[in-house]
């Protein structure tokens, strides 16, 4: 055989050849000297090193770092500096003592925690009539489609719509509102007694359907013989739903309340176009006094402090969540 | 079922029940539609037509909401004068641009983070999601800094980095979960056959994809909708529709027509976006802690 030279040279490269084994293999068996033992199939692909994961998690991680990371530790600093427009000179912690004493901080977070409480009530209570009254309805697939629309409208757009529906000489709400007897003439923004009502109900508004739909997910899950076995021992429906049904909606509408709670603090779209936090104060909430502080005057090293406030509060509310996320599903029913 | 098929006899007070639960579903519906198509009819609506009410009180009077000749002259003003093309265009590839870009890395990212344990998982994990659930307002202090210093303020590319900083995360979190539901035996079968690595890892994105696709989609709905990383960070040179459609209130003449029909500019697109990814809206909007 020919073959045999040529393999000769072929054993010499077996180094650059080891690399390419598995494809090699199948050509070169039978012309293998009986005494070159094959070498023992070691497992083709070793589970990947722990490096090669790394690689792939690295641009994002490199990503991240840069707009996250970064910014958390220059917030820090920020806080500790007097920022202005292309100039900055380090001030220590003037500015939290300045906060402890600014009356539009502290009343900022009493405000926040107000209108958190007024749109998770409203919220909870409304998405979970609809999700109980939409849940097995003849046509739930259309209420549901017709009940999510205001979800997926910019918080801002939204603002701005409601701006034109409360007007006060041409709006339809504000007509709505006045023939049935609750406002007088005023616009419901104009007045600090209403302007937070004005809020909260362009929030319930909007993201109310977030809770039916998360409702709706835990209805489902409920489980039906419980709900039987409960009927056959002579439950009505109404006892059923709050000895049944609602406990087992607990985890999912406390995931619910968590992540709205949150979003209270993220989006403050609605208000700033709304409100911009007046009349007054009346419905300056923290980030907005924030985004006037830092984006108006462009204090950025007070905003900066008031920022870190708000962080912390909100990495200690994530810490919640993810508490609750990572109980297992079946724990969570 | 088989407690439905029984004849019901509903108790007065069961049927008192239905009938206000149905009544309850007739005002929420209207009071929750009635909104869209005030803005959808007011974008048609000459100026003084749009300002026409009934009495207080006239309930009668509501038809005369319907009165008006139509005019499409807003939306092409928009257009014509308000430079709207340009402000869409931009809207598009800030929100489109950071998708890729989240998704793409985010994918990669899950994917190992599926795959392999380390010290410190969970306390990176905490990281990301942190990064996700912080106030925009807060998160853009440091960042206008960061970007002013670096140029990027005004600018598309600044705009789509900070869009990142939630959507990256998002499309992180959210992948993980699907990557953790493909089984690393089909990887390994791959492997097996001789595919390296990688080849094996694409070999499972065909399996993902749907998920990937509709969350490309939610991540453009979070960007398109964003307001305030537009107005300060985009502000200038990387308009987005909704800093645009703030802009046309104006304290002496508020153009309330056209404010309308830019409303239904901006909210139209995503409302479709919206229905094609119905399904995974739930998972979506929740991180993944609520599955349907």
């Amino acid at each position: 055989m020919t073959d045999v030279t040529n393999f000769e040279n072929k054993s010499m490269l077996s180094g650059a050849a080891q690399l390419f084994r598995a494809r090699e293999h199948s050509i070169e068996v039978e012309a293998r000297p009986l005494t070159d033992a094959l070498p023992e199939p070691t497992i083709f692909n070793p589970p990947a090193p722990k490096r090669y994961y790394l690689y792939l998690m690295a641009p994002a991680i490199a990503v991240l770092a840069f707009i996250s990371l970064y910014p958390f530790f220059w917030l820090i600093v920020m806080s500790l500096q007097s920022v202005d427009i292309g100039s900055s000179e380090w001030v220590g912690f003037r500015n939290y003592a300045r906060l402890l004493k600014d009356p539009n901080f502290l009343s900022g977070w009493g405000l926040l925690l107000k209108y958190s409480a007024m749109c998770l009530f409203m919220q909870l209570a409304i998405g979970l009539m609809l999700a109980v009254i939409v849940n097995n309805h003849r046509y739930e697939k259309y209420l549901v489609t017709a009940l999510l629309m205001p979800m997926m409208m910019a918080p801002a757009v939204a603002g701005l719509l409601w701006l034109f529906l409360y007007n006060g000489t041409f709006g339809w709400y504000h007509w709505i509102l006045q023939s049935l007897g609750i406002l007088d003439s005023a616009s419901i923004l104009a007045s600090q007694s209403t302007s937070m009502y004005a809020i909260v109900f362009v929030d319930v508004w909007q993201w109310t359907p977030l809770i039916t739909l998360i409702a709706l997910a835990g209805l489902k899950k409920v489980p039906r013989d419980q709900l039987e076995a409960n009927m056959v021992d002579g439950a009505s429906p109404i006892r059923n739903f709050f000895a049944i049904t609602l406990p087992n909606l607990y985890p999912v509408l406390l995931i619910a309340i968590l992540l709205r709670f949150m979003d209270n603090f993220r989006f403050i779209d609605h208000i700033l176009v709304l409100t911009g936090g007046g009349p007054g104060n009346s419905t300056k909430i923290l980030p907005v006094y924030l985004f006037e502080v830092a984006f108006k005057f462009f204090k950025l090293g007070r905003g900066a402090a008031i920022a870190l406030t708000l962080l912390i509060v909100t990495i200690v509310l994530g810490m919640i969540l993810v508490r609750v996320f990572d109980k297992p599903q079946s724990e969570r029913k | 079922m088989a407690s439905q098929d029984v004849v019901h006899y509903d108790t007065p007070l069961q049927k008192a029940l239905r009938v206000s639960a149905a009544l309850f579903l007739a005002v929420y519906l209207i009071w929750t539609l009635l909104p869209f198509v005030i803005m959808f009819v007011s974008s048609f609506k000459d100026l003084l037509e749009a300002f026409n009410l009934p009495d207080v009180g006239d309930w009668s009077g509501v038809g005369i909401f319907f009165e008006f000749t139509p005019t499409f002259e807003h939306y092409s003003s928009l257009f014509s004068e308000g430079n709207f093309g340009r402000y869409m265009a931009n809207s598009l590839i800030a929100a489109g641009g950071s998708a890729i870009v989240s998704v793409v890395f985010g994918s990669l990212a899950a994917y190992s983070l599926s795959r392999v344990e380390f010290r410190g998982k969970k306390d990176l994990f905490f990281w990301i999601i942190s990064t996700r659930m912080a106030p925009v307002v807060a998160v853009m202090v440091p960042l206008y800094s960061i970007f002013r210093t670096l140029d990027l303020v005004g600018t598309l590319p600044g705009l789509i980095l900070a869009y990142t900083t939630f959507n990256l995360p998002f499309a992180i979190w959210i992948l993980k979960g699907f990557f953790d539901n493909v089984p690393y035996a089909i990887e390994e079968s791959q492997m097996v056959d001789g595919s390296t690595r990688f080849q094996a890892f694409w070999s499972i994105v065909p399996l993902v994809a749907p998920g990937i696709g509709a969350f490309v989609v939610l991540c453009i709905l979070f960007a398109w909708n964003d307001f305030l990383f537009a107005a300060i960070i985009g502000s200038g040179g990387a308009k987005t529709l909704p800093v645009a459609t703030r802009e046309l209130v104006q304290p002496q003449n508020i153009q309330w027509g056209s404010i309308m029909a830019a409303g239904v500019v901006t909210t139209a697109p995503m409302m479709l976006l919206g229905l094609v990814i119905r399904k995974y809206l739930v998972t979506g909007l929740t991180m993944g802690a609520v599955k349907e």
